[in-house]
């Protein structure tokens, strides 16, 4: 410590009490006069600024601060000492000094104004600051930083206040919901970002978590409205935010935005919905199974067709053969999936289940089989319920026979007068012999043994002859089923010509069978076949009635067509088919007769249909209309 | 001049039918000749044989009733009787319309068809006497000289000798003499016969 005052005089006590003070002070303690001149310059003062106290005193202390502040405090001083106004003296602030080496460094500035004295003096307590800046600019660096994680974090972060005021909210934040942060910090959360259905709820439960009265949620999934109004599904978690004491002081939650990931999600349980909903409509289930091993998978739907328990897990392949497959189907069943592989892997088969509840079902199934990188099959598949489909088809079906049926009846009933004329014939000659013989008999003379024999033996023939046409008409119309028989095709045709020959002779036609050459055996429903020919021949008579070419002649003609049909047409010499009826022909009740059903093409198609042919027409050569069709014949015949 | 005695012909495409018709025929002591089609009958058809027609109505090729035209065409007078199944009542009006004789419906009693077989036979000789009477009357007119002729028109128109005398400028005398001659070329017993069998040589045939 060097003396403050010059002269030699011993310093008082109260001066060295002072000093003593000034010494042992921490912060720099300097002491100017009101002209801004050093009086005193503490050991602190030394330290800090590099000055000795014998190089300071008597200077202006405005060496001690750098440019501009330097140049202008003899104005400050100049300034208070004229107005008495204060702008530093009893506040303290922050400012920078000058070191002795001409550097920088933050201080705290006190001034003191020492009253008694005339003119004042001034004391400075100064303290550096230096490294309570560097710390708040270390921390300032840590928010900042702190700032950037939240920035990027890719979650909101929220934090509220006790009130539910929004004190920090991250980019991410505002950007889910579009506002400025500047805009958003400061608003109530509840009212500004919830919609009005939740508000209350949970402003109650964040009131709650407040008074201690419930645990916060760690997680929780809600709403919240963007500032254009949008809705967005946020999953917050939370936690609270306490204060030195240990009470909560807020909240601080991340929200994540899951609206997209809850619609994909809501999406995929809608697609699986629909996938459910549309095997249940279809009576359709799917499985998939490996061999060897592997758990078999089955859909709901198949569960469901199977009449199999769903909670408990799928048979495997042996399994489901024993358990569910019809045994009668049983061995067909494994067969086929035995030559799956051999058939590109791809199976299409209809069998019967059996339900536990020995309910049986038909079941269309469709498979394909693969071999995965593993060496391992894999069998995906279908199952289809067709048991509703089997039933209207087999309904179905014998609608179509009744129908068929009817049909017959109806050709039948148009040839009433043609069949009528073909029993009457023998009738008529049987009454005419027994009539013969009685007069024969009576007469005087007696008969002539060889005329009894003749009418005896023609009532017999003509007996049996009527017989024979009522047995075909029987076994003609007689109800039947459907079957397939093979047959050689001019016996079909000339087996017919019962019916057809006298409705054509009694309407003064001619009918001409014409065969190229012989024929193989055709496969085929020879009622029914004779059904469509005698269709045909029907209406070549009704057409030939209407008018056309004066050839009164209808023929029926059988020839071989390709390698694998016999072609069968009927040849009139009619007026032809008009544009008009080709175009209906065939639609059910089209007719042209009075008296037609319209029926008979339109089955007779059906009827053809049913034998893999169809019935076409031409014009015939010189006028009139041809009616054909095909007959598969049967396979590996050779002719 | 001696006739064949009248024979049934029978036409019909049922061999059966023919057949039985034949035996029942010849039963009743009738004479029969049976022909599978109408043209097989036409061929061989003489319009001065005398007998009936037993037609089938139906028949494939040419039908009953087309033979009946063609016999119609040909003038022939013999009658028919037809035969028709179930339904073939318009058939049987049209040819009943072109003079069929009559008609019967399979299977029929034979009493009716013997019945309606006689009654066409009769008919049949009735027209065919009728023929022969007219044809008698015909080749004696064409025996009359021209002037007979003369004479024969105006008596028959009812005219009195003296009327005629004068129409034909010759006396009363010439015209007696030559309506005697007439009377007796002729062989009426009196002036009502000479006029029928006149009016009969004027009808057609």
């Amino acid at each position: 410590m060097s003396p403050s005052r010059q002269g030699g005089e011993f310093p008082s006590v109260a001066e060295l009490e002072l000093r003593a003070v000034l010494d042992a002070a921490v912060d720099a303690v300097i002491i100017i006069d009101s002209d801004g001149l050093i009086e005193s310059f503490n050991r602190s003062a030394e330290r800090l600024f590099g000055w000795s106290t014998a190089e300071t005193v008597g200077r202006n202390v405005s060496m001690l601060m750098p440019e501009p502040f330097r140049s202008q405090h003899d104005g400050y001083m100049h300034h208070h000492m004229t107005t008495g106004e204060r702008r530093i003296i009893g506040k303290g602030r922050e400012v920078v000094a000058q070191r002795r080496d001409g550097t920088l460094f933050p201080v705290f500035l006190a001034v003191g104004r020492i009253e008694g004295l005339e003119p004042p003096r001034f004391v400075g307590f100064i303290h550096d600051v230096t490294d309570r800046k560097r710390a708040v600019e270390a921390l300032r660096r840590e928010r900042d930083r702190a700032q950037t994680y939240l920035d990027l974090a890719e979650v909101m972060l929220l934090a509220l206040d006790a009130r539910g005021t929004i004190s920090l909210v991250n980019r991410k934040g505002c950007e889910i919901l579009g506002w400025p942060e500047d805009e958003l910090v400061g608003r109530n959360w509840f009212d500004t970002c919830l919609p009005a259905e939740l508000r209350d709820d949970v402003r109650g439960m964040f009131a709650q978590f407040f008074e201690g009265n419930a645990s916060p949620a760690r997680y929780a999934e809600h709403e919240v409205i963007t500032r254009s109004g949008e809705r967005k599904l946020i999953a917050w978690r939370n936690v609270f935010l306490r204060d030195e004491r240990g009470l909560v002081s807020g909240t601080l939650s991340s929200g994540e935005d899951i609206t997209e990931q809850r619609r994909a999600i809501e999406a995929l349980r809608q697609s699986e919905q629909l996938l459910r909903d549309a095997q249940a409509i279809a009576n359709l289930g799917n499985y998939e199974f490996r061999v060897p091993g592997g758990q078999p998978y089955w859909s709901p739907q198949l569960y469901r067709i199977l009449g199999m328990d769903p909670s408990r897990p799928p048979p495997d392949f042996g399994g489901y053969a024993e358990q569910c497959v019809h045994p009668d189907d049983r061995e067909r069943f494994l067969r086929e999936w035995e030559q799956l592989e051999g058939e590109g892997g791809h199976l299409d088969l209809e069998y019967r289940i059996r339900r536990p509840d020995s309910s049986i079902r038909d079941v269309h199934a469709i498979a394909r089989m693969h071999r995965e990188p593993d060496g391992a099959l894999k069998v995906v598949g279908t199952l289809h319920d067709i048991t509703e489909r089997k039933r209207a088809e087999e309904e179905m079906r014998q609608t179509q026979d009744r129908l068929t049926q009817f049909s017959r009846l109806s050709t039948m009933g148009e040839m009433a007068a043609g069949l009528a004329h073909e029993i009457n014939q023998p009738l008529t000659a049987i009454t005419n012999y027994a009539q013969a013989l009685q007069r024969l008999l009576a007469a005087p003379q007696g008969p002539d043994p060889a005329d009894v024999q003749l009418a005896l033996q023609q009532i017999a023939a003509q007996a049996l002859r009527a017989g024979e046409v009522i047995r075909r008409l029987r076994s003609f119309v007689k109800n039947r089923e459907a079957r397939t028989e093979v047959i050689d095709p001019l016996q079909l045709i000339t087996d017919l010509m019962t019916f057809a020959e006298p409705d054509t002779r009694i309407n003064d036609i001619r009918l001409r069978i014409e065969t190229a050459e012989p024929l193989p055996p055709v496969v085929c429903d020879p009622v029914q076949v004779q059904q469509v020919l005698l269709n045909l021949i029907r209406n070549a008579i009704d057409a030939m009635n209407e008018g056309g070419t004066t050839q009164r002649e209808i023929t029926i003609r059988a020839a071989r067509e390709g390698e694998k049909a016999v072609e069968i047409s009927v040849e009139d010499h009619g007026p032809g088919i008009s544009q008009e009826v080709a175009d209906n022909l065939g639609n059910p009740f089209f007719t042209t007769k009075p008296t037609g059903t319209g029926l008979g093409i339109a089955i007779s198609r059906s009827i053809l249909r049913a034998h893999g042919g169809r019935l076409s027409h031409r014009p015939t050569p010189g006028g009139g209309a041809t009616v054909f069709f095909t007959l598969p014949i049967m396979p590996g015949s050779q002719t | 001049m001696k006739e064949k005695p009248p024979t049934v012909f029978v036409v019909d495409d049922d061999e059966a039918v023919r057949t039985s018709l034949r035996l029942l025929l010849k039963s009743v002591g009738l004479l029969v000749e049976t022909f599978a089609s109408a043209q097989e009958f036409l061929d061989q058809f003489d319009p001065d044989r005398a007998g009936c027609l037993v037609l089938d109505i139906r028949m494939p090729g040419m039908s009953g009733l087309e033979l009946q035209m063609q016999l119609n065409d040909r003038h022939s007078i013999m009658p028919i009787v037809f035969i028709t199944g179930h339904g073939d009542v318009p058939m049987a009006v049209e040819a009943m319309q072109a003079g069929a004789v009559d008609f019967i419906q399979k299977p029929f009693r034979d009493q009716d068809l013997i019945d309606r077989i006689n009654r066409a036979l009769e008919k049949d000789k009735a027209m065919r006497g009728e023929l022969r009477e007219r044809d008698e009357i015909r080749r004696r007119m064409s025996q009359l000289t021209p002037r007979e002729r003369e004479v024969l028109e105006l008596v028959t128109q009812g005219k009195a000798n003296k009327v005629i005398a004068g129409d034909l400028n010759v006396s009363q005398r010439t015209v007696e003499i030559h309506r005697a001659r007439v009377m007796e070329k002729m062989g009426a017993a009196s002036l009502a016969h000479l006029v029928r069998m006149v009016i009969e040589a004027q009808r057609e045939n």
